[in-house]
């Protein structure tokens, strides 16, 4: 049975529909000891038939280690949407559930480079001289977090300096324990800060310079 | 089993002039949309979230909403709600409105990019959970406190929670949280709870709720890394104690999103006024849903709202062409 239903499937079509240019999904899986990485291959080989210019590209966490270490890769299932270059954006853990969501917005937004900040904050990404990771805590049936995900993800596509992960925290529960991350969504920035809730983009970008 | 849901914020022609913008995806935003895109207003839905929904998507299942007679996920009701009005072409943009300005012939509604004018607006912008008003208590937010079982309840696998509350929502979470949590201590300040007596009966029978009543939450001791706890004080023999728990929820109410409306339209207690109508007290403006004083705030009188308004606003259009 697949993944994505007829149903779930139409709308992905009309969705992609936007898309101008291609974008690549780098799934990085092993075959052992990883809780959601074949959901995770079969949901990319799935969703990858929804539209011609998108590509999906397997790697093993386990033997393609030179990858993983360029693509910054600490931990799968993990996939890094990739257009034209790559943006930083990452998605570690399935994203099932609202999350989905998420990872059609970021293929859109990787493909036509639309990317909606204000422009106080593109000022502001645009003089980022240090390095930025933002990484976003959630859980796939929290409606609020696509929204805190989506918004690093736009971060991350319009500065360099910004990388930027969705973590689906049930996946990884000793980053749970690590962040103290009891509630959905958090984003923390560069290790150190955090933002809880999906914040409005003009207080992730205070919270962000904090961090500097 | 995993769903995937897709929602995505639609675009807009920055000069246009809508017929109505209505603000807010909950049931009665979305069921507005729906009936004013059948009656082919040129209408525009702004929703904070990307999610539409409104707190329908934070609710685990809904079982008074006619024509289900099992229950149904609040997510897949809301997301079905929101595929049905797009369908139709309403548009909805995931934008948080920032400040509005309704008193003229053309409202205008700004968001963080861009402004939108339209003829008339509909607000839906319904409640939002209240507050207990603890010290510290918005700091451990998301450290220990929620307001969202379906969000945060998985965070409490065979752990002890409290829920405070008395209502309908505090005892339809305990049970969702009760599918994790090991123990729940349901406090209420008073003796009797305002829950339908349904519900009231199935938490009875859950053993792993037990009901404090006569008490009330006075402090969150969440500071440190040990045992967490919550300090109570009985209502009627005023004596002081202290629970461990892991973290507590709270379900205490709602108040109304009213800020953005205060000065422009009539409000009464926060809730903003309304006739039989869905009128507010500036033309041109409807409300709907949660939002409006002495409504229901149910799923059903929701959509109602949504329906109606969408009626009088297509005729108050066609009045005035």
């Amino acid at each position: 049975m697949p993944m994505l239903d007829e149903k779930v499937m139409t709308e992905v079509k009309k969705a992609l529909n936007a898309m101008r240019k291609p974008v690549t999904l780098r799934l990085y899986t092993q075959a052992f000891e990883c809780g959601y990485c074949k959901e995770t291959h079969n949901l990319l080989s799935e969703l990858v038939q929804a539209n011609p210019l998108l590509k999906l590209e397997t790697k093993q966490f386990e033997t393609d280690k030179e990858e993983a270490a360029q693509d910054n890769i600490d931990k799968i299932p993990a996939i890094a949407v990739i257009g034209e270059k790559d943006y930083g954006i990452r998605f570690y853990g399935i994203p099932a559930g609202y999350e989905f969501s998420s990872l059609l917005n970021a293929i859109l937004m990787v493909s036509t480079g639309i990317v909606k900040l204000t422009d106080e904050t593109k000022a502001f990404v645009a003089n980022l001289q240090t390095p930025l990771h933002l990484q976003v805590f959630v859980t796939p049936t929290c409606p609020y977090c696509p929204q805190a995900v989506i918004l690093a993800h736009q971060l991350a596509m319009a500065s360099d300096q910004i990388t930027a992960d969705m973590v689906e925290i049930s996946e990884f529960p000793h980053l749970a324990q690590k962040y103290q991350v009891q509630g959905v969504p958090r984003t923390v920035i560069n290790e150190k800060w955090s933002l809880d809730g999906a914040a409005p983009e003009a207080m992730l970008v205070a919270k962000a310079k904090e961090a500097l | 089993m995993l769903d995937f849901n897709v929602s995505l914020s639609a675009t807009a022609e920055p000069d246009k002039l809508w017929d109505l913008i209505i603000i807010g995806g909950g049931p009665a935003g979305l069921t507005a949309g729906l009936y004013a895109s059948r009656y082919k207003l040129e209408v525009l839905l702004l929703e904070k979230a990307v999610v539409s929904g409104g707190q329908l998507t934070s609710t685990q299942w809904v079982e008074n909403y006619p024509g289900f007679p099992e229950p149904v996920l609040g997510t897949k009701l809301a997301a079905d709600m929101e595929a049905q009005a797009r369908l139709f072409g309403l548009r909805i943009i995931s934008e948080t409105v920032k400040s509005v300005s309704l008193t003229g012939i053309v409202k205008e509604i700004v968001t963080d990019y861009a402004t939108y004018r339209a003829k008339t607006v509909l607000i839906a912008t319904g409640s939002s959970p209240r507050r207990l008003g603890l010290p510290h208590e918005a700091e451990f937010s998301g450290r220990g406190v929620s307001y969202c079982a379906t969000c945060d309840g998985p965070f409490y696998p065979d752990k002890t929670v409290a829920v405070a509350g008395g209502g309908n929502s505090a005892f339809e979470e305990s049970l969702f949280i009760a599918k994790y949590a090991a123990k729940i201590y349901l406090i209420h300040r008073r003796d009797s709870f305002s829950a339908d007596p349904i519900l009231q009966e199935r938490v009875k029978a859950e053993p792993k709720i037990e009901l404090i009543t006569n008490t009330q939450v006075t402090a969150l001791n969440f500071d440190t890394d040990t045992q967490r706890s919550i300090s109570l004080i009985n209502t009627q023999s005023g004596a002081e104690s202290l629970l461990e728990v892991d973290g507590i929820f709270i379900f205490v109410g709602n108040l109304p999103n009213t800020t953005l409306f205060e000065g422009q339209v009539e409000l009464e207690q926060g809730y903003i006024v309304t006739d039989r109508s869905y009128r507010t007290s500036l033309e041109g403006v409807w409300a709907v849903g949660d939002v409006q004083a002495g409504a229901l705030r149910q799923v059903a009188t929701a959509v109602g709202d949504g329906a109606g308004a969408a009626h009088k606003i297509n005729k108050y259009i066609i009045d005035k062409a």
